[in-house]
């Protein structure tokens, strides 16, 4: 009992000194309220923002922009990563050009793409789509390669046929690898979308909504979205992922999680 | 490398595809589904890359990049590393900081930016900002994940023998957990590249190959902006390939605790 006392207590301390340091900063009157508004100003406003709709629209248009980027990227990359991986040719033909493109950080692109496809929806699920397919490509490839070879030569020697060698071999072999690409993927793509949304101004965008905020001075505003935006990440990566990968590899008895 | 091995199918291969992507470019550049200003060709690309590097303006945007990346992983890793080998010695320290851990690390760097923004302004301090914190949670979170996974008969063998807290230090749990802090370093540096472009589109003032980009956007200079794309590509690589491999055969790979990725 003390113990759990004690672990809670340890585990709110940092929350408890930034709320203490917050509420001095902000009584010392050396801010505008604007600026640095009380946290139940905040509270309030994060929930007039549920409240109001603003805040769930906006959030549903972000998960979906990164929905559909990633699932572009996910496409295109599991595609590439598994020809590289199973023809020789098509990996020295990919090769080169993936390794210059990979560590370009996508957000370099994002003017260049607001010219093509002007602003809002279309540059931002192509960026979210850039920014993943490297890193899936890469690692479905890294998996395919890595396949036993002596899985592979019994396969054949079993006379299975070259589909269902790579239906029954080679994609559950190489799928622990290309979860962690498309984990990956999606870490870099979630990275990446709240910068593109705040250069390609989208209508519904959590990155808009902050980028927005700053002109009128509204850090309420701002950190509700900072908000939403921590609470996504971390739904993204706790349960989105684990969930599919239990379904799958774990399952199969390939990693243990 | 022999000229023999230069001209194998291989090498050959990978320069057939990157060739095929460029008469790609061209083709799609040529087609007018864009104009073409917009699109430019290889070869109005090639000679805006050559007036920017002449011109030498890009050698100052490129240190300027490159000293707020170096800045602000400097600082990432004097937060990250101490922070944690404590939350990797220390359960008490691990249990203060975890919870604020997962409460900040899934938000990305990014999504600061305006905040820092308004209590900092435009600039490099905002710019650098992002990047420490887009670099010192890759960092921390491996260094604390190294420590932990330090093979406890290791510990049990220096402590037994005697050796001082310093010396434990030093010669068992440094070195066992160097490859996850070397793992944290890479991660930290590509995040950082990220995060540095982000900041200078968004918050960059004059100098710096994030700003270079935009400010061509406003000239409708496409050509600039992809010569300083390319650029940015290849300095990341080289970076990669040289410091990181460099530091791999240096330290884990000599002392057997990793192979060499061929």
């Amino acid at each position: 009992m003390r113990d759990k006392v004690k672990h809670l207590a340890l585990s709110l301390s940092t929350f408890i000194v930034a709320a203490a340091v917050w509420e001095i900063a902000v009584a010392s009157g050396r801010f505008p309220h604007a600026l640095l508004p009380d946290l139940r100003t905040v509270t309030e406003k994060f929930f007039a923002l549920v409240g109001s709709g603003i805040l769930i629209w906006t959030t549903l248009g972000t998960i979906l922009r990164l929905l559909i980027g990633f699932l572009i990227g996910g496409v295109v990359g599991v595609v590439a990563g598994l020809l590289m991986g199973r023809y020789r040719w098509v990996e020295d033909f990919l090769l080169p050009a993936v390794s210059i493109g990979y560590p370009i950080p996508a957000l370099a692109y994002a003017p260049l793409f607001v010219l093509w496809f002007g602003l809002g929806n279309t540059p931002s699920v192509l960026l979210v789509a850039v920014a993943s397919a490297f890193q899936i490509t890469i690692n479905t490839w890294k998996g395919v390669t890595a396949v036993k070879p002596i899985w592979l030569r019994s396969a054949e020697a079993m006379g299975a046929s070259e589909k269902k060698i790579f239906y029954s071999v080679v994609l559950p072999a190489s799928l622990p690898y290309t979860m962690t690409g498309l984990r990956l993927g999606l870490g870099a793509a979630w990275r990446v979308l709240v910068g593109v949304e705040m250069i390609t101004a989208v209508a519904n965008g959590l990155g808009s909504l902050i980028f927005a905020a700053k002109q009128f001075l509204q850090t309420d505003v701002m950190l509700s979205g900072i908000i939403i935006i921590g609470l996504i990440g971390y739904l993204l990566e706790k349960y989105v992922f684990s969930a599919i990968e239990r379904a799958t590899v774990v399952r199969w008895g390939m990693v243990r999680l | 490398m022999s000229i023999a091995a230069l001209v194998s199918g291989r090498t050959l291969r990978g320069a057939a595809g990157l060739l095929t992507f460029i008469a790609l470019w061209e083709i799609f550049a040529r087609s007018g589904i864009f104009p073409r200003s917009l699109t430019p060709s290889i070869v109005s690309i090639a000679i805006s890359t050559y007036y920017l590097v002449i011109d030498g303006d890009i050698f100052l945007h490129i240190l300027f990049t490159f000293g707020r990346v170096i800045v602000g992983l400097a600082i990432a890793c004097a937060i990250g590393v101490p922070l944690g080998f404590a939350m990797g010695r220390s359960k008490t320290v691990a249990t203060i900081f975890e919870p604020a851990l997962s409460v900040l690390m899934p938000i990305p760097s990014l999504a600061w930016i305006p905040l820092f923004i308004l209590f900092l302004g435009l600039g490099n301090v905002t710019t650098i900002l992002v990047v420490v914190y887009a670099a010192v949670f890759p960092m921390l979170y491996n260094v604390w994940r190294g420590v932990q996974t330090v093979n406890p008969v290791w510990l049990r063998a220096g402590l037994s023998m005697g050796s001082s807290p310093r010396t434990m230090f030093w010669r068992i749990v440094l070195p066992a957990s160097l490859p996850f802090i070397i793992t944290g370093l890479r991660t930290a540096y590509g995040r950082a590249w990220m995060a540095v472009i982000g900041g200078e589109l968004l918050a960059g003032t004059d100098w710096g190959l994030g700003r270079l980009i935009f400010e061509a956007k406003e000239w409708l200079s496409t050509g600039v902006m992809m010569g300083t794309i390319a650029i940015i590509g290849l300095i990341a690589l080289l970076t990669e390939r040289v410091i990181f491999e460099m530091i791999d055969r240096r330290t884990v790979v000599r002392w057997g605790m990793v192979r060499a990725s061929e």
